[in-house]
């Protein structure tokens, strides 16, 4: 099978955020990431579109997202002083989506930056 | 659907001053003949604007951003917008959170925001900021005088080139049109250098000189079409004596279109800190004669602020007569920026100096159309102390009042206690929303006429007009009541004004190497994606 | 003092004739730094490349990065923000003592030679790591090279920057500052945001016991935070989302498996020197994205009732103080 071709792809490993580098993949995994460093490559050739993991976890057992969702909201929102960390492995679409948690939340919020 | 009933208009784009006039509104939020049904709102006895259009402000970016991380202080002091079920929280002050930033403008009228100095590099940054500003439309102004692929243009005597960068900037940018900052001064600040004299070479040019940048920028700015000309913040900003390099810059538009930034700050005399006096009568009587160029007044007012600026070197300055905080941020290829935190005080005779330049020029150049309510936010001051500044255009006694609370040695720099001009309510409104509108090109907004944008202010005729300008009854925002009684109701999302103007097909491939050479992202994810852009108004220019 | 005087990446690439890196090693944490922007690149300005340019290592250790250094300078551990004072008084020819010098492990000579370097260079830089900002002195290390730097601008062209890791952490620092004005270490327990690191911050709340319900993403505080920490989070309900079933979600009441951003999520990124670049996901995940799982989160917390009081008007309160 042909591999198909993503150029100037931008990876997210470390802070160099490098954006030039090409993808080759068949849909299910990365075969080659060109231009990465040995750091970058491990992280293109380590995710793969297999279904390798539940798609939810409530209390250890396996359950639909849309209750693992519904959970989470009850959970977050009995809460007195709900904390929302992280956000460093993820999009600046969801962290935008995380300060609004936090916010409706009357929640704390904090990153990997106060370590 | 809307009307209005009853209300004084101040509509200086339809010549209407104070006549009373009702106002239809429809369901797509502009301003009709005549509707039927839907909320009457009677503003009898009351007074009616367009709302305001803020010509020069800094509200979002990388440096307005900086900005923020550098005054935990002030946010802590600072006005807090409580979080609601519908609405976000915020804080205001000198450097306010984004969402802040539309509560606060809409909260005194203002519906209408330009964003003045975006590098294209961190163009998208901009972009993601303005869609979390609510209520406001917005335009943002790319810096390009400092563009070292396009200074190189200039100095190869490559016009047509030039042209076409600068065409190509703005639409990877998604801009509104363009910035000039100390036009050469910037990308000799690269090198710990600056950019004085009109006339001598920059650093790193053999021939290429400030006069040269600024001549040929605003040629390509009418060339292009752009609805709003070059916006030029000239060299030697802040010292004392650059009305020479000022007039000399204003000598260099002869002929063109040009809109002056924040024309207080080059409006002096004097020979140091020590000699340093107001030259506004110089700058307003080249105003006066020259209809082509508006400005802003970039008015200080006494209190603690931050300075934002793509000025560099003159931030390192402040820095170090200051003592206090500095940031710098040099952009690649394109500009940079400094901030330093400042506080304006009556007692030092410089910041009083420039206090009284602010109003001096405001109200020495004769027509509103061309001089506009500004304070280079946050640079003289917070944009919400604009009010403040409506009080002192408005009211000599006041004025006169503050004066004698200056220094005495004041007396002979300055010409503003011998001005007994007063702001009429008309020439407010053309100040802070017909003029600069028009300057903009934003020809739907700043006006109350059949088809314009329904963006329109409501206030109570008050004795305090610094209490009137800041406490609107109404605010209106494309026909959605979203301040009503000092609470806000709505917080819909604005529109982006950006323009799409046309350039030679080959300038991909020309600035391809180029940008390679001296840029660190690939040259296909630079172009910020106009899917990015919230509601966007592209205005498509004809091709030259 | 405060503030920091820096530059996008690219000026580095340019320009820099000085390159200091202090408390990183970049040959193993962020491996293309050199060839991308620093070092090794030709420009306008500097033809011939690695030799226009200097570089110095400043390590407790020699790590693989001091190879590619000119100059390696060896610092006594906990000893970073003592050197960074010594120069900063050098740089004015103020006088130190031979017993201050030799308590960081450095020579006279060395640091002239260091300081002449510095002065005669046409565009020096810092970049720190986390062997600076995270040993003994924390921030004040930071801050105290980052005044050398501003103060360099005395002689010539200088400026510093973080090397920052942990992917997009510089995005969520850019975010949170536009929407609440703060980076990190935030509560909205008033209805509006206030900013104490220390009593906000994560580790701190976590060893007190302070909150009483997590929500971790992009990142797995299971595996690397101090135990105390970690038993809290186990004690409360734990929300964790990520591509991974991680230390985090098996202590967690709710895991929900997320696309990997940048490989099958799309999205934005911020660069260390906060440029936001494009994400080009190659492929499609079986899996929701972040941002789609807290946005649902959000929008079932918002059919639910607001926390502030019925009836309770919008305010602004104006603190005093």
């Amino acid at each position: 099978m042909t591999l198909q071709i993503i150029n100037n792809a931008t990876c997210t490993f470390c802070g160099c955020v490098c954006d030039d580098i090409q993808l080759h993949h068949d849909e299910v995994r990365i075969h080659e990431a060109k231009k990465a460093c040995v750091l970058g490559t491990a992280w293109f050739l380590n995710h793969t579109a297999e279904k390798k993991y539940p798609d939810a976890l409530i209390d250890g057992k396996e359950a639909t997202v849309e209750e693992a969702i519904q959970m989470a909201a009850t959970l977050l929102h009995e809460a007195d002083m709900p904390l929302v960390y992280g956000m460093s492995n993820t999009t600046c679409e969801a962290q935008k989506e995380c300060v609004a948690m936090a916010d409706i939340l009357g929640g704390l919020l904090d990153s990997h930056t106060s370590l | 659907m809307l009307k209005i009933t009853g209300g004084k208009v101040y509509d200086p784009a339809n010549e209407i001053n104070g006549q009373i006039k009702d106002l239809c509104i429809d369901d797509n939020g502009r301003f009709v003949e005549s509707v039927s049904g839907g909320r009457t709102i009677d503003a009898t006895g009351m007074i009616i604007f367009p709302g305001g259009v803020d010509v020069h402000t800094h509200v979002a970016g990388g440096a307005m951003n900086f900005a923020r991380a550098m005054t935990p202080e002030d946010h802590r002091r600072t006005q807090a917008f409580i979080r609601t079920q519908s609405r976000r929280s915020g804080l205001g002050g000198m450097a306010p959170t984004t969402f802040a930033t539309g509560y606060l403008y809409a909260g005194m009228g203002f519906t209408t925001v330009n964003e003045a100095a975006v590098p294209v590099l961190s163009a998208r940054h901009t972009h993601e900021e303005l869609a979390d500003i609510p209520i406001v439309d917005k335009a943002t102004l790319t810096l390009m005088a400092n563009n070292e692929i396009m200074l190189d243009q200039m100095q190869a005597g490559e016009y047509e080139r030039a042209k076409n960068v600068v065409a190509w900037y703005l639409w990877a940018a998604k801009s509104y049109g363009v910035k000039a900052v100390n036009p050469g001064g910037v990308a000799a600040w690269k090198w710990g250098s600056d950019a004085k004299q009109l006339n001598d070479p920059i650093a790193g040019y053999s021939s290429l000189t400030p006069g040269k940048i600024v001549t040929m920028l605003a040629t390509i700015c009418d060339d292009l079409q752009l609805p709003h000309p070059m916006h030029l913040h000239c060299n030697n900003l802040g010292a004392p004596g650059n009305i020479s390099t000022t007039l000399d810059t204003l000598k260099h538009l002869e002929g063109h279109r040009a809109h002056i930034a924040h024309s207080q700050y080059h409006a002096y005399g004097g020979d140091d800190w020590d000699t340093m006096c107001s030259a506004t009568s110089q700058l307003a009587e080249y105003f006066n004669t020259h209809p082509n160029i508006t400005t802003d007044a970039g008015a200080v007012l006494f209190g603690d602020t931050v300075t934002i600026t793509a000025d560099g070197p003159w931030q390192h300055l402040l820095y170090k007569l200051t003592g206090r905080k500095w940031g710098n941020l040099d952009v690649e290829n394109e500009t940079g920026c400094g901030i330093v935190p400042y506080t304006y005080r009556p007692s030092n005779l410089v910041n009083a100096v420039q206090w009284a330049s602010g109003l001096e020029l405001m109200l020495l150049i004769k027509s509103p159309w061309q001089v506009f309510l500004s304070t280079d936010h946050p640079n003289g001051g917070c944009f919400w102390r604009y009010p403040e500044i409506i009080q002192l255009l408005m009211c000599a006694d006041f004025r006169k009042e503050c004066i004698a609370k200056l220094p005495d040695k004041i007396k002979n720099r300055i010409t503003l206690p011998e001005i007994d001009r007063e702001y009429t309510l008309y020439e407010v409104a053309t100040s802070m929303s017909a003029g600069p509108a028009r300057a903009l090109g934003l020809h739907q907004k700043g006006n109350l006429g059949i088809g314009c944008d329904a963006d329109l202010v409501i206030y109570e005729e008050e004795i305090d007009i610094a209490r009137m300008f800041s406490h609107p009854r109404y605010v209106i925002k494309a026909g959605e009541i979203v301040i009503e009684d000092g609470d806000i109701r709505e917080t819909p999302h604005g529109r982006e004004f950006l323009v799409k103007p046309s350039y030679a097909p080959e300038t991909d491939e020309f600035m391809r190497p180029l940008f390679e050479d001296c840029y660190t992202m690939q040259f296909d994810n630079y172009p910020v994606e106009i899917e990015r852009i919230e509601n966007p108004d592209v205005r498509i220019l004809p091709g030259s | 003092m405060g503030g920091k005087v820096t530059c996008t990446l690219g000026e580095v690439k340019q320009r820099a004739d000085f390159i200091v890196y202090w408390g990183g090693n970049p040959a193993e944490c962020h491996p293309r730094h050199f060839t991308k922007y620093t070092i090794m690149q030709k420009s306008k300005f500097l033809p011939r490349g690695r030799k226009d340019r200097t570089m110095v290592l400043v390590d407790i250790r020699e790590t693989k990065s001091a190879k590619a250094a000119d100059i390696f300078l060896q610092v006594k551990p906990g000893k970073d923000f003592e050197l960074i004072t010594i120069l900063r008084a050098l740089i004015k020819d103020q006088h130190v003592g031979d017993e201050q010098i030799a308590e960081t492990g450095m020579t006279r000579a060395g640091l002239d030679d260091l300081v002449h370097r510095m002065k005669s260079c046409k565009f020096g830089v810092f970049f720190f790591g986390m062997g600076l900002s995270m040993t003994r002195g924390k921030h004040m290390n930071s801050a105290a090279l980052l005044t050398l730097a501003a103060e360099m601008n005395a002689f010539t062209k200088f400026v510093a920057m973080p090397m920052r890791g942990h992917g997009n952490v510089t995005g969520a620092d850019v975010i949170m500052r536009w929407q609440t004005g703060y980076p990190f270490g935030i509560t909205f327990n008033r209805g509006y945001p206030r900013y104490n690191p220390g009593e906000f911050s994560t580790v701190d709340v976590l060893v007190r016991g302070d909150c009483d319900a997590a929500f971790i993403i992009g990142a797995d505080p299971g595996a690397t935070m101090p135990q105390p920490a970690i038993d809290h989070l186990a004690r409360i309900p734990t929300i964790c989302l990520d591509p991974h079933v991680t230390h985090t979600s098996r202590l967690a009441r709710v895991h929900i498996t997320t696309a990997a951003q940048g490989i099958s999520a799309p999205g934005t990124a911020y660069r260390m020197d906060e440029l936001p670049l494009p994400l080009k996901p190659a492929l499609k995940s079986p899996y929701p994205s972040d941002e789609e799982v807290v946005r649902r989160i959000n929008e079932a917390i918002a059919k639910k009732p607001f926390w502030l009081p019925d009836g309770s008007q919008p305010q602004v309160v104006t603190a005093i103080g």
